[in-house]
């Protein structure tokens, strides 16, 4: 079954996607890598006011078959986290793009997103 | 609670390495489920009953009174059972199921290529075909980084000296120059595949373990070795 891939964000070669809104960033992980997954049991997420560079891992999914890290696909400040996640991980499996949100970032340095994939590129990389 | 959820207590925890343990989970009175030599369980803790991982049977179906996995520190739960799990506690099991499951045929040869932990099903696939005194060839490609990742190497070795059809055969990722291990060094590659399975018609390849490692083993077989999926079965972690 091919994966969702939505036209209006952009991605992360780690599958990270993200939202941009101004100078606001939502991030969450692809319904592609939810699938590779599985079944998620665990989600711990970076702390607010934490600044991350591009690229640098900043929270962990657990799922019934494995554990992996999460990137910041962008260079910013945590300014928010969907602490709903902790309770309910496995809403990333039924929704990754909007209840499977994980954190926002404010963007500092803009031209990061210049660096992310476009939803065509993306569809490359995951052969869907 | 479902009634095929069963509370095992660990009867053993076996350290194989300073980050892999065995847990040898013992059946209550009574119970002989059915169930097939590379499948896998499903448990959890009773204190967190939402969390659950699973793992691959790493004992076969003619092991009888209890279910072995074989786990790596990794996440909470591999973290709890490498660092704190001790015979007497007690875990919930799901059943195993799965359908990562060894062809015995006479003729087969299963080519099994694993990398880290993604070995622990093979040691069931070599333990069941040498109870039963098979003819089924097997042999598994295992990928380490060092001489001091291989899982079950003891075990595997005596495998080889009691079963004329296995062999085990060990590649390191990482290892210095001057370390002095004799045997194959490098990733898995094509090359050496081609030179195991010589009767690729016969053949049916499993791979398991790392999603990079599955899936460059899918790439191999299916792309440069041009052969059909049917002769492939998957085991990804992720």
């Amino acid at each position: 079954m091919s994966s969702l891939v939505p036209d209006h964000l952009k991605y992360a070669k780690t599958h990270e996607w993200v939202k941009v809104e101004g100078d606001t960033a939502t991030i969450g992980i692809t319904d592609h890598a939810q699938a590779e997954l599985t079944e998620l049991v665990f989600v711990e997420l970076p702390a607010i006011s934490r600044n991350l560079k591009a690229g640098e891992a900043c929270a962990v999914v657990e799922s019934v078959k494995t554990a992996s890290d999460i990137y910041s696909p962008i260079t910013g400040e945590v300014i928010e986290v969907n602490e709903a996640l902790v309770d309910n991980p496995g809403s990333v499996n039924t929704d990754a793009y909007s209840d499977g949100w994980f954190f926002k970032m404010r963007l500092s340095d803009p031209g990061n997103l210049d660096e992310l994939m476009s939803a065509e590129e993306y569809k490359v990389l995951i052969g869907s | 609670m479902p009634k095929n959820i069963v509370e095992m207590e660990i009867e053993a925890a076996i350290a194989e390495l300073p980050d892999t343990k065995t847990l040898r989970l013992k059946w209550p009175e009574n119970y002989d489920p059915s169930f097939k030599t590379g499948q896998f369980i499903t448990v959890y803790w009773p204190d967190t009953p939402k969390y659950k991982r699973a793992y691959s049977l790493s004992s076969c179906a003619l092991d009888k009174g209890y279910f072995e996995v074989t786990v790596k520190r990794d996440g909470k739960m591999g973290t709890r059972i490498v660092d704190w799990a001790a015979a007497g506690d007690k875990l919930f099991v799901i059943p195993p199921v799965g359908r990562f499951l060894p062809v015995y045929e006479d003729k087969k040869h299963l080519v099994c290529v694993a990398g880290g932990s993604g070995v622990t099903p093979f040691r069931g696939f070599a333990r069941e075909a040498t109870y039963r005194e098979l003819r089924t060839r097997i042999t598994i490609l295992y990928s380490v980084r060092t001489t001091n990742d291989i899982i079950f190497n003891q075990e595997f070795r005596e495998l080889e000296e009691k079963n004329p059809h296995f062999k085990f055969n060990v590649t390191c990722t990482r290892l210095a120059e001057e370390d002095p291990w004799s045997g194959r060094r490098g990733r898995i590659s094509a090359d050496w595949i081609k030179s195991i399975a010589t009767d690729m018609e016969n053949t049916v390849f499993y791979a398991c373990g790392p999603t990079a490692l599955v899936e460059g083993t899918e790439q191999l077989i299916s792309k440069e070795l041009g052969l059909p999926k049917e002769q492939l079965k998957l085991e990804k972690w992720g």
